[in-house]
This record gives structure tokens, sequence and C-alpha cells, in this order.
């Protein structure tokens, strides 16, 4: 089916375009109230500096699970008024359903990674203001084992000393588990009639199923659960990885020997491993989203293929404008 | 008039879960023609247009606007269309009016700033107000603004004067007019208000319980409708045909009714059960309409 | 704009309507030979019509001789364009004997009743008798 006049639909770019000044329009009231929100814990911040300026602040962006937030939570302010299921405007205009939605999500990603410079930025500059140093080495304590760092049996200078230098590449985890967990909850909101449902859902049937197995004392599956779950979460590979680069689930504070209270690691956070498990959740991000779009397509061939073919080419013609149809039936002039 | 159809739907069929909501329609707008879709609620007006707009995939069936497959082609149609949906309020309640405006016209090549400016102040509109925040009758008029800034060559109306208040009615039904007379447009409007398209309107579908029972043209509706004056003799019952057609009553000498059908065949089944018939005199179009709403479907 | 109205009980094709309503025009003297006619646009807008309607009866009265097309400048009533009184007659006859035949009433009484209604007229045309006749009433 040829179109009669080709053309007359906008460019790919005024469509992205224009999707980015819708999205911040809609980002805009939100922003404005976590701007303020923002604005008030800087001076809280600034005012407890001032009053204890011992500690300098250093610069470490993947210690902050907030973008991980920022990416879950932006989809709901970017779907703002469209309804991929019901009564929205997207599928109203002149742009392939899929290409649209895919815009869409594209331009709030555009507005999150710009809110993700604004956070660091921020954070740069509280540490600046601090007096910290953005590039210095940082001497960490390691503990043998995660378990030992907890039990306060360490002497003041049991652990493990070592000298890291500034990792400036893990400056970029805030972007990348942004982008990531942006990623599934965009899935979520384009591919789901209802998406707090689904999540609901499965927080829901897992806390069922752990009591359920708690109540039966089925011990295993508790074991398999709780593994699993760590798994997910703390593993090599998890979502904490993705978020933080690990150093979330490294670190802990233990008390010493001598009642100080310090921050000790298991284990130095892993580039390479953070490397992989981003571009895997990535992935499966983007997979998700794909799957999501898919569901909006325009055009299902087989259905339209197998009505033509049942219905024949005949019956196209036989009907006719010219004269009255009444009840279905022809009435003679 | 040429043969190409502006919209043109092909034995279209819809079902949810359950409900059937249309059952094979073959409706046909011919180009720069203005329908009118009638039928009571929840007939299926509101499905047609959206399956037109690839709002609503059908299960059997095609529907074409301009040639193009609403499906196959879907955004290139919707380049072509303007859309009114049934639903007054706009879901983008956080955009200004000025930014809706704004945001749909980068869509369309054909947006003419200066048309949509003068409808604006044509339908009083202030640009500055949130959409959430108008009224039943500035969101339509802002919805009947969106349609037509953009010229479309087809315009899919479902209930464009709902909510508005008289003066506005008229006032939007003028500018209706206006705009068909700046450039050929096609017109597929569905209403309650039959009246108020009787002037406009050239060609008139029915839609009851999903099927198109009637298509027709302004001019066909004499043929298909008439006003009959019958005398009829003692004690006279009409028959199941002639009660589906519209007789109504017990008639004792003399009655009037308004009957469905073609005017021939009417007139012999009248007279061969021993009515006279005196006059058959042509119907308004509002009449005519409800009269074929109402008739009953002749098995 | 010309007090051209379309009569809601009348239920011929508009076309032939707004004709007769052109030509009403030009008998009562609204319209005179030479005067532009509104366009399709405005009359369209006016009547709330389809242009196409507009546009069909134009054609049709320019095919009569009464209208006449200035390219670049618009329609325009024809400086010869006679207003045929014998077939407006006819029409306003024509309505009159289906009014009277949906009365119940014979032709031969339609027209006693016209001769008893114009009897103490001259030969004025039937519009300034019924003023005259309005204004003897209030």
């Amino acid at each position: 089916m040829m179109p009669a006049t080709t053309g007359l639909t906008p460019r790919l770019r005024h469509v992205l375009a224009a999707q980015l000044r819708a999205t911040g329009a809609a980002l805009r009231g939100p922003a404005v109230v976590a701007g303020v929100s923002f604005a008030l814990l800087t001076v809280l911040v600034l005012i407890e500096r001032a009053d204890n300026s011992a500690r300098v602040i250093a610069f470490h962006p993947e210690h902050q699970v907030l973008p991980g937030l920022l990416g879950l939570l932006l989809p709901f302010g970017v779907w703002r008024g469209e309804a991929p299921f019901g009564r929205g405007v997207l599928w109203t205009l002149p742009v392939d359903r899929r290409t649209h939605a895919l815009a869409k999500v594209f331009a709030g990603w555009a507005w999150l990674m710009a809110l993700v410079t604004l956070l660091v930025c921020w954070l740069l500059a509280l540490v600046v203001a601090s007096d910290g140093q953005v590039l210095a080495e940082e001497v960490r304590r390691i503990a043998p084992t995660a378990a030992t760092a907890r039990s306060g049996s360490l002497g003041p200078d049991a652990a493990a000393f070592v000298h890291t230098s500034a990792q400036p590449l893990l400056w970029l985890v805030p972007f990348t588990a942004s982008t990531g967990t942006y990623l599934f909850a965009s899935a979520l909101a384009l591919g789901t009639r209802r998406p707090l449902a689904w999540v609901s859902g499965v927080v829901g049937g897992t806390l069922l199923l752990v009591t359920l197995a708690e109540a039966a004392n089925a011990d295993d599956l508790l074991r398999q659960i709780d593994g699993g779950l760590k798994a997910l979460f703390y593993g090599r590979y998890g979502v904490d990885t993705l978020l933080t680069a690990r150093t979330e689930s490294l670190q802990g504070s233990a008390t010493l020997s001598n009642g100080d209270t310090v921050v000790v690691w298991s284990a130095l956070p892993d580039l390479t491993q953070w490397a992989v498990a981003t571009a895997i959740w990535i992935a499966a991000g983007l997979a998700s989203l794909w799957a999501a779009a898919f569901r909006h397509r325009e055009a299902r061939p087989s259905s339209r293929w197998s009505a033509r073919f049942l219905a024949g080419k005949d019956a196209v013609g036989r009907q006719s404008q010219q004269g009255i149809r009444l009840n279905g039936r022809k009435v003679e002039q | 008039m040429s043969g190409a159809d502006a919209v043109r739907t092909e034995a279209l069929s819809k079902r949810y879960r359950r409900d059937t909501a249309l059952r094979a329609v073959s409706l046909r707008v011919p180009e720069t023609a203005i329908y009118v879709l009638a039928g009571a609620n929840g007939a299926g007006k509101s499905t047609v247009m959206k399956v037109l707009m690839n709002l609503e995939r059908a299960d059997e069936g095609t529907a074409e606007v301009l040639g193009m497959d609403s499906v196959r082609c879907g955004p290139q149609a919707r380049a072509q269309m303007g859309y009114v949906p049934e639903d007054a309020r706009h879901p983008y309640g956080w955009m200004s009016s000025s930014q809706l405006l704004a945001h749909i016209a980068a869509y369309h090549r054909s947006w003419d700033v200066s048309y949509a400016d003068r409808l604006r102040r044509t339908f009083e509109l202030r640009l500055d107000r949130k959409v959430g925040t108008l009224s039943k009758g500035e969101a339509r008029r802002l919805q009947l603004i969106l349609a037509l800034a953009h010229r479309p060559a087809v315009l899919l109306l479902d209930e464009p004067t709902d909510g508005l208040d008289p003066v506005v009615r008229s006032r939007t039904l003028a500018v209706l007019a206006e705009h068909l007379a700046d450039g050929p447009t096609s017109v597929l409007v569905a209403t309650h208000q039959i009246h108020e398209f009787e002037t406009l309107a050239d060609y008139v579908g029915i839609l009851r319980d999903g099927s198109l029972i009637a298509q027709l043209s302004r001019d066909e509706l004499p043929n298909v409708v008439g006003r009959y004056r019958v005398e009829v003799p003692e004690g006279w019952t009409a028959t199941r045909e002639l009660r589906s057609a519209g007789v109504r009553g017990n008639p004792v000498r003399e009655a009037e009714w308004t009957l469905v059908g073609h005017r021939g065949d009417l007139i012999d089944r009248l007279t061969v059960t021993g009515a006279l018939v005196h006059s058959v005199r042509p119907v308004s179009f509002d009449d005519a309409v409800v009269a074929l709403i109402a008739h009953q479907v002749t098995p | 704009m010309l007090p051209i109205a379309l009569d809601p009980s009348d239920l011929r094709p508009l076309y032939l309507q707004i004709m007769d309503e052109l030509r009403r025009c030009l008998a009562t003297g609204a319209l005179q030979a030479g005067d532009p006619v509104p366009s399709v646009r405005e009359l369209a807008a006016h009547l709330v019509v389809n242009p196409r309607t507009v546009l069909q009866a134009y054609q049709e009265l320019e095919r009569a001789g009464v209208l006449y097309v200035k390219r670049g400048q618009g329609t325009f009533i024809a400086p010869s364009a006679l207003v045929d009184r014998q077939i407006l007659a006819q029409d306003v006859a024509q309505r009159a004997v289906l009014d009277a035949r949906r009365h119940g009433l014979t032709t031969a009484e339609l027209v006693r009743a016209i001769q008893r209604t114009t009897a103490d007229e001259d030969d004025e045309p039937l519009v300034s008798a019924l003023g005259k006749r309005q204004g003897v009433r209030k």
C-alpha cells in the first residue's frame, strides 16, 4: 500500500526535539521541588561543616545510590499524561509508534544525564567547599574477611592499610547506574498496563514466598531464596555493582578495640567487574525496553494477511457506494 | 465526483472480549464529502474513528484513509488527519495551552500559525492557562484548533460540539464551513446533534450495534424515508413488515407515519393490505435520520 | 451580508434553495446587475453548508447566465441577468399548490382564496403589498 503523499511525516530530529521540550516541561514541576529540597540539603550540609570541619570530604560520586533512584523514578515524570495502553497523545501523532516511544525514552534519558551531571557537580562543589582534594590518594583499611570486620575485635593497626589512588573511571558510575535503572523503569512504564502492580506483585510475591517458607520451616528453600537474593543484590554482578560498583556493600563500619568507629573494606572495588556488570545490566535494560516498544508496533502483518486471504479480492470489488444500502441489502432505485 | 474515497473501510470488525463493537462495517466517505455518522451510544461510532487512527486494531477487515492503510501507513495517514476524540479532556493537563499548540505544531509541516491564531481568537481561548484547568467547552475548542490548524485533508470529529454552549456551537459550525471552503477537506463526523449538521451533511451512515445498517447520500434520503398519509379501511391491521417499516398504533380511518423503505415497495405493501396511500412527502434530514436509527431491521 | 437564509422546512436539495434565494434577492432588488455576490467561502460560512454546495449553485447560475466570474476579482451578477419572473412565479405557485393539497384544498379553492386576498390590491409585487398590509395592521 503506497502512501499517497510521502514526506508529510515529521523528520526524526524534529520529533526528538519536540520530545525533549515536552519531557522537559513535564519534569519541570518535580524538578523544582527537588531543586528546593537540594538547596535546603546544601544549607544543612554547609551548616554541619561549619560546626565540625574536621573531616575532609572525598569525591566519591560512585558511593551515591541517588542516581540509581533517580533513574528509577524519572519515567513517572517522563510518561506523565501518557497512557501507552489507553488515551494518550503519542499514538495520535504522525510518527511510527515504536519510534515515537523510543524517542520519548531517549529524551527522558537526555534529561536524566543532565540531572545526574548536576548532582555530580553539586558533590564536587561540596568537596571543593570543604577543602577536599578530588584526586587525592586515599588510605583504606582492608579487613581479611567481612566477618572479622564487624566483630569489634580488631586492634587499631590490625587491618591491612592500602593506599589507593583516585579511580576517575568510577566517576562514571552515577551515569551508568542511572541509565541502567532508567532503562528498566522505562520498559515497565511503556510495556505494562499497570507497572506499579507488577512491582508490588514481584515484591509481594517474594515476601509471601519467604513467609510461607519460614512458616513451613523449609530451610533449604529459605537458604536458596536468601542466596539468590544476595547474589542478585550484592553479588559480583548484582544490582549493587551497577549502582555503586559495589562500594556500598564492600564497605562497612567496625568498632575497634579502642572504641573508635572506622570504615573498613572487605575488598577493593574491582573495575573490570563493574564494567562487565554494567554492560550486562544495560544490555538487559535495552532488551526489556525493546520488548516493551515491540508491544506497541503499528502493524501486525500476520493478522492483516490472513484477513485479506480469507476475504478475497472479490469481496472488495463487490461493495459499492452507488445506490442505497439498507439493512445490508441494496435498495433499488 | 471522482471515484476516490477519503475514508474507506472494508468489512471492518472489532471485538472486545465478549462484545462485538464493529461487525463487517464497510463505510465510504467520498473525497470532499461531509459524512455524518449517526447511531445510539455504544453503536461503534468512536471505535470506527479509533481504528482509522490506528488507536485500536481491528480484528478483521481493512481501513484506509486517502488510499493509505491505517495500519501499514499509519504515520502517513495520521499526518493527513485531524482528530477530535470523544473525551474533551486532553491528557497533557500539565501543559499550558500555548505549549500544547507549539508541541503539536512541531509534528505537522503544514501547521498554519496565523490560522491557529485566528481560530484561537474566534474561539476566544486564552493560551496561558494549563490545559487541565480548562472547562469542558474550552478544552473542546482547543482540540478543534489542534485538529484544524494543520489543515488536514481528512477530519475525524467525534461529537465535536459536545459540551459547547449554543453560541459557541454555531460559531464552531461556521468555522467548520469556512475551513472547508479554504481547501478540499473530507469530514467524518459522529454526532447525536443531527440537526446541527443538517445543512452541512452530504452523506449519512447509521450504525446500530456495530453494523452499518444504512449508508446513503443526502439526496437519496427521500427515496428511503417518507411521510406516508394513508387511509385505511375498518379493522385494518398492519403486517409485521409494515410495523418494522414504522407503522404504529391501530389507525381508525386516517393515519400518517414516517416509514423507512423503498417507496414503491412500501406503497405496494400498503395497497395490498387494503390501505390507500394519499401522499408521500419528504421528511426533514433530522427526522429521516432518527427514523433510520429507530426502524426495525427487516429479517 | 445579504438576507439569504435557508428554510429548514424546505426539503429540496440545498443547491436549488441557494439558487432560489439568489434569484429572490435579484427580484426584490437586494442584488442588482453588476453587483458582487458573496464569495463561496463567505456564503458557505454564513449558511453553514458544504462549500461544494454553494459552488454547485453558483455554477448552475453561471450556466443560466445569472452570474459571471471575473478572474481574480470574484463572482458578480451578470449585467444582462434577467430574473425570469415567470419561472419564479411558477416556483412559488408550485409550492402553494402543494401546500394547499396537504391541507385537503382543491386548486380551485386556492385560486379563489388568492383572488380574495389580493382583491383590494393593485398589480403590485406581493412583497410590498404584504408590507403595506402589516403596516396597516399595526
